[in-house]
């Protein structure tokens, strides 16, 4: 049995080569510990990633964010860009087990062991990333969902391919993202529903529109714009529109809703996010999306976690706080763009 | 497998191993290092943290490490946290707040603490739960470990700081009489640190799993992977040709009974050829190898068998003609039944009545540490095992059935228990590496897995209640009538005494006209349910103490006002049919809670007048009393002596599994000797040298055990001072003894002097304590069994919940307590909180289920976030006969929680909430008015 510390990928791609199917990537090994005690690893050579130069890196780009296969939970959950920026990403980071368990485990690795509701395979889906496979064929990027095969398999081949990076488009004004959970308990748990959630808001070219915004932003600077007051009403009162005199300033140019443990795979509502192109994010639209992805998804039931028919109970609640709170932190972005 | 050398730094030091890389560093570190203050609570899945470790100075779970991954790096374990002369800041402030109890978790505690306090010295509460949540514990209700880590943080800061020791009770509720008995002495109602605390934070303590010997050897279990089978063969053949496997033990090789003596009387130690199997997990044989993987391949590769019967482990059905019997003789183990009056006609006359069915669980106790044992043949020949327990005597004398060897020949030794909450009296461990050791003659470890104590290890029993409560409409209670259907599971494991438990807990402390309570202990093929904190009695509070919180809302009468205007009083006759035998003041304890009750009722109802979207809060209150004491015999014994160099040594029995009995044996000898607790040793629960302290159980230890060791002091200070007084020619009651002597106004002589004085005359330096009540309880014709000891308690708590997902949050509770008198205050918090937490986990989200339950990641217990607000009060109503006024505690905290959270939660909403644990997805349906299968 070898442990081995390559320090480039190339040498992490040769070594794989080398072993021809007896070797397998390690990267921060949370999952794989318990598989190596069950003897379900058969590796003569185990490759750790994790002390390649430049694979503990994230990179704020112009065009793309990137991270690399070595980087952690906690790194994620730590980095105030994110904390800032992708508040979906850093929340996500944060509901991994608990502070030792992200210390260790990485995103990738994370998304490589194809759990179908881990909570860094739900964000990544979200946020459409693409990871960079990187095999003796040379590298590529692919969409992270093209990964998924079915419940904890991937199309990644861990005893000769390893995934080196992963990115995201680079977050513009207008794009927010939101991140919603429910466990049995606060911390150190699977998620009964996890459910990620990004706006991308186009401005509406109207005079008024321009107007309302430049108003809201110039009379409430950092407080919330008064459509932000509208999700704070009670639940039980029907939903509030835009305050009156604030006409609609922006639709939805795109939005993205991934969910676990719904399906076999990281669940993307693509009918919810087609219903809400083009729409105004007021709370008639929110509250319709998310009926709407309870009608898309299919939770099965555990006896140890919750029923199918709780999940799908929560899966309004928890999509609509999601797109509300999506929508309100989009609308933050444009608002400070303006001023 | 192959090895490869890996080279690190350990605590300072550069160290290296040749290992199988992926080998967890955890077992690295116990195994091939030595270093076995990581400890190990779940099955290396990274679920518990108690294996935590800094690794380049983040706090990692090592059991999730492969060895080969720490090359090149630096790690510290506990072993390089401190030393004993130079502590670290949290070894000094763990051990102040009481943040110990079994000390179990400490270890991996303590390193998340140290690794948050290197990178941020000035950590907020919130800071402190992020770091620390993935550390479970379940003894303390992690309120003094928050408390811990701020006060080191205060220290190492250089911080003027508020002592950690400071009592964080809100007052104790004195009696007046209790300031006559004095509090002359500064041992009593103090807090002191924890007995043997060092050794709980420096990793230093030897859990049973740790223990080392030469040429120790492993067992491994084959157990059922059916509910219920008859076992039809059994090939031994297969295990004996994996090698390192030297011996497989089954039924046959069982010298004496086949059984598990008084602890079950219907439960075989392993299930012979022909018999059956009731139960997952029910053991079959005994694989012993000289290395742990060889005894699990051992276990693996025996070939057992099975014809599966039918099964279920529920028992709606099992008292019915047709249904499976599963032990000969039918499904009904045991019942019990009590009333007074006539209650239909009570029932009839009363104005407003509550008939309900209240449901609860199979609940785990997840005692961090997993249940282990080590047997070994001892320098006398004896076969001595070292293995948690309740009480080495009993269990001496049941091994001794098993073995057929007489006591003598048998030697039973308690180790530092890593957490029990009831669940380490089951003898079954012990026996199976006692047999182990008998055959072989080596020393043999067993540890369970974390999924063997899951299948195997005893649960709290489920229970059906049928309870109907009546009053009048100014508030009066009239009748009650409980009947509970109680899932006993496969074993008896001591349930035959639950029904007693459970009807006695359901009367409670209240002015009945007519009581009718009936309880039937029921056989399912579920997990052998056993003792748990209040054995019996938390189901029975839940239901009865719900029930008349659905009385108190039809009549429109105040929680805690009517629980005053009820409350029995010490010369009422119970609802029992008798009157209590020690002193008895509910309405004091009840009375304590008010001032919080008001302050939190104002705090909701501004809350929810605010109506905040979706979020409502409820406030529930409930109270109980539990029978503190057990049965048997009302005596109990101790000793002390001094010793030739004039230190004294107390011999004891009663195990300490966390509750902190040990440190209370030393308060209370050193406040009856008049010396300091330093300069007392303790040897306790080892029957080579200590005298039977019958069980620790009932909360009866302090009372009982703790009676015999305040007489032993009082009888050996006698001693002491009668001799000092023929020496130095003076009255015995002129002299003082004070820490190392002996002082009047014409000289001293030293504790040393005094004993070699006491050995030339041949006085016994060794003194025996006894309490007895024979004379108090001449016979319990009234009482059955048992003896009429109770405590009373009360409990408050607002919860917060999430209209549209159930989802709830305990965000305070206050609770009150009679403790007789408070020996240890912040091991009597400690105990409050720790109830506290663990009735928080039974009502939101511990639900065991048979089969599906494997360990922590599925059964949910609370971890730090999860910590609500508590104040405790500590209510002090002298018990007559106890030492020092003292009562009983540790169980009793447990039943007036989960009424009280239940209660809140069916207030917040506006809906009953009859079901244990009410889940967000019991409570979410219970708004949505859907029915739920139950």
């Amino acid at each position: 049995m070898n442990y081995v510390f390559p320090s480039t990928l190339a040498e992490a791609v040769d070594i794989l080569a080398a072993n021809a199917g007896r070797a397998r990537v390690i990267a921060g090994g949370t999952d794989l510990a318990p598989m190596f005690r069950d003897g379900k690893i058969d590796a003569s050579v185990l490759v750790d990633i994790t002390r390649i130069a430049g694979l503990g890196e994230i990179e704020i780009g112009d065009e793309w964010i990137v991270v690399g296969a070595a980087v952690t939970f906690a790194m994620l959950r730590d980095t105030p860009y994110f904390r800032e920026r992708v508040p979906a990403l850093a929340q996500a980071a944060a509901s991994v087990g608990a502070a030792p368990i992200q210390a260790m485990a990485t995103w990738l690795g994370n998304i490589a062991q194809a759990m179908p509701a881990a909570d860094g395979g739900i964000v990544a889906v979200a946020l459409e990333a693409e990871a960079l496979v990187e095999d003796p064929a040379g590298s590529r990027w692919v969409p992270v969902e093209t990964l998924y095969k079915g419940a904890k398999t991937s199309s990644l081949d861990s005893t000769r391919q390893l995934l080196s990076h992963l990115r995201f488009p680079r977050p513009r004004a207008g794009w927010a993202s939101s991140w919603q959970r429910s466990g049995r308990r606060p911390s150190l748990t699977l998620p009964i529903l996890n459910c990620a959630v990004t706006l991308r808001l186009a401005p509406l070219a109207t005079p008024q529109a321009q107007a309302a915004t430049a108003g809201l932003a110039t009379t409430q600077a950092h407080a919330a714009p008064a459509m932000l007051a509208a999700p704070q009403a009670p639940a039980a009162s029907a939903p509030a529109a835009a305050p009156e005199g604030a006409a609609p300033f922006a639709t939805i140019a795109s939005a993205t809703i991934a969910l676990g443990p719904v399906a076999t795979l990281p669940f993307r509502a693509r009918g919810v996010e087609a219903f809400l192109a083009g729409k105004t994010p007021d709370n008639y639209v929110i509250e319709e999306a998310a009926a709407l992805a309870t009608s898309e998804c299919h939770p099965r039931s555990n006896p140890l976690r919750a029923s199918g028919d709780y999940r799908s109970a929560l899966i309004p609640t928890l999509v609509g706080k999601a797109l509300r709170e999506a929508r309100d932190r989009a609308i933050a972005t444009m608002v400070r763009e303006q001023q | 497998m192959e090895k490869a050398r890996v080279e690190f730094v350990l605590n300072g030091k550069a160290a290296w191993v040749e290992s199988d890389p992926r080998k967890p560093l955890l077992r690295v570190l116990r195994e091939d290092l030595g270093l076995t203050g990581t400890k190990q609570g779940c099955d290396l899945e990274g679920e518990c943290g108690a294996c935590t470790v800094i690794v380049d100075g983040v706090a990692l779970r090592s059991c999730l490490l492969p060895v080969g991954k720490i090359a090149g790096r630096s790690v510290t374990t506990i072993e390089g946290m401190g030393s004993r002369e130079a502590p670290h800041p949290l070894q000094t402030a763990f051990l102040e707040a009481g943040a110990v109890q079994c000390g179990f978790c400490t270890p991996g505690m303590l390193l998340s603490a140290k690794a948050l306090l290197d990178r941020n010295p000035h950590p907020t509460k919130e800071a402190i739960v992020t770091a620390l949540e993935g550390n479970l514990c379940r003894c303390t209700g992690y309120v003094k470990i928050i408390e811990a880590v701020q006060s080191a943080a205060e220290l190492m800061g250089g911080e003027a700081r508020t002592p950690a020791s400071e009592a964080r009770t809100q007052e104790t509720i004195p009696d007046p009489a209790a300031s006559a008995m004095g509090r002359e002495f500064s041992g009593i109602g103090g807090s002191p640190e924890r007995h043997k605390g060092w050794e709980r934070v420096s990793g230093e303590a030897l859990f049973a799993e740790d223990i080392s010997m030469p040429n120790l050897h492993y067992m491994s279990v084959v157990r059922s992977p059916h509910f219920h089978a008859r076992v039809d063969a059994l090939d031994v053949a297969p295990a004996l040709e994996v090698p390192g496997v030297l011996r497989v033990l089954t039924a046959a090789d069982i010298p004496g009974e086949n059984g598990l003596a008084d602890y079950s009387l219907d439960e075989h130690l392993l299930a012979p050829v022909s018999g059956r199997v009731r139960m997952l997990g029910d053991p079959v044989a005994l694989v012993v190898a000289t290395s742990r993987e060889a005894a699990t391949q051992g276990a693996k590769a025996l070939r057992v068998d099975y014809t599966p019967l039918p099964h279920r482990t529920e028992i709606d059905r099992a008292l019915e003609a047709e249904a499976i019997p599963i032990h000969d003789g039918g499904n009904l183990l045991a019942e019990d039944e009590v009333g007074t009056g006539d209650i239909e006609g009570a029932l009839g006359e009363s104005e407003v009545v509550v008939q309900s069915k209240y449901i609860t669980s199979f609940q785990a106790h997840m005692a961090i540490e997993r249940e282990a044992a080590v047997a070994y043949i001892d320098e006398e020949g004896r076969v001595a095992v070292i293995c948690a327990n309740h009480e080495p005597h009993w269990d001496r004398s049941s091994l001794s059935k098993i073995l057929g060897l007489p006591e003598g020949k048998i030697r039973v030794i308690t180790p530092p228990i890593g957490g029990s909450f009831g669940g380490k009296q089951d003898i079954w461990p012990m026996a199976a590496a006692a047999l182990a050791a008998y055959h072989l003659r080596l020393p043999v470890q067993l540890a369970y897995t974390r999924r063997e104590v899951m299948d195997a290890a005893p649960k709290r029993h489920p229970y059906k209640c049928d309870c109907v409560v009546g009053a009048t409409r100014e508030g009066e209670l009239t009748g009650m009538k409980f009947d509970a259907l109680i899932n006993k599971g496969a074993y008896d494991s001591a349930g035959r005494y639950v029904p007693n438990y459970a009807v006695t807990a359901a009367v409670g402390p209240y002015r009945w006209k007519a009581t009718k309570a009936r309880a039937r202990s029921i056989y399912s093929n579920g997990p052998k349910a056993g003792q748990f904190r209040g054995f019996g009695t938390p189901q029975a509070a839940f239901a009865m103490e719900c029930s008349l919180d659905e009385l108190c809302e039809k009549l429109g009468a105040d929680p805690l006002e009517f629980r005053l205007r009820n409350a029995l009083r010490e010369n009422d006759v119970s609802g029992l049919g008798f009157r209590v035998a020690e002193s008895l003041d509910y309405v004091k304890v009840l009375e304590a809670l008010a001032p919080d009750y008001h302050e939190a009722s104002l705090g909701v109802a501004a809350f929810n007048a605010e109506a905040k979207p979706g979020l409502r809060r409820g406030l529930g209150f409930a109270g109980m009393w539990y029978r503190f004491g057990k049965f048997g015999r009302p005596l109990s014994q101790a000793e002390i002596e001094l010793g030739l160099d004039g230190s004294f040594t107390i011999y004891a029995s009663g195990a300490d599994y966390g509750q902190g009995i040990e440190t209370v044996f030393t308060q209370l000898a050193a406040e009856r000797l008049g010396v300091s607790r330093e300069a007392l040793r303790l040897v306790n629960a080892d029957t080579a040298h200590t005298l039977d302290g019958d069980v620790t159980g009932a909360s009866r230890n302090t009372y009982w055990v703790g009676g015999g060791v305040t007489d032993a002091a009082r009888g050996l200070r006698a001693a002491i001072l009668d001799a000092a007084a023929s020496l130095l020619d003076q009255a015995a009651d002129t002299l003082t003894l004070r820490d190392d002597r002996v002082s009047s106004p014409r000289g001293e002589l030293s504790l040393a002097r005094i004993a070699q004085e006491l050995e030339a005359r041949g006085i016994p330096r060794r003194v025996k304590g006894t309490i007895d009540l024979r004379d108090v309880f001449p016979d319990n014709e009234r009482t059955g069994l048992y003896l009429p000891m109770f405590v009373t308690g009360a409990c408050l708590a607002q919860v917060e919940v999430e209209i549209e997902t159930g989802l709830t949050r305990v965000i305070s509770v206050s609770s009150a307590h009679d403790v007789g008198r408070v020996i240890n205050r912040r091991g009597a918090e400690g105990q409050i909180e720790g109830s506290i937490v663990m009735g928080m986990g039974s009502v939101l989200m511990e639900e065991f289920i048979p089969g599906l339950s494997t360990g922590f990641s599925d059964y949910m217990i609370p971890t730090m976030r999860s910590t609500p607000d508590i104040r405790v009060h500590l209510v002090e109503t002298p018990s007559r006969y106890g030492p020092f006024g003292v009562k009983g505690l540790g169980e009793a905290a447990m039943l007036a929680t989960a009424p009280a959270m239940v209660n809140a939660i069916s207030r917040a909403i506006g809906l009953r909430i009859r079901r244990m644990p009410a889940t967000a997805e019991r409570i979410l349906a219970a708004i949505r008015g859907e029915k739920t299968t139950e």
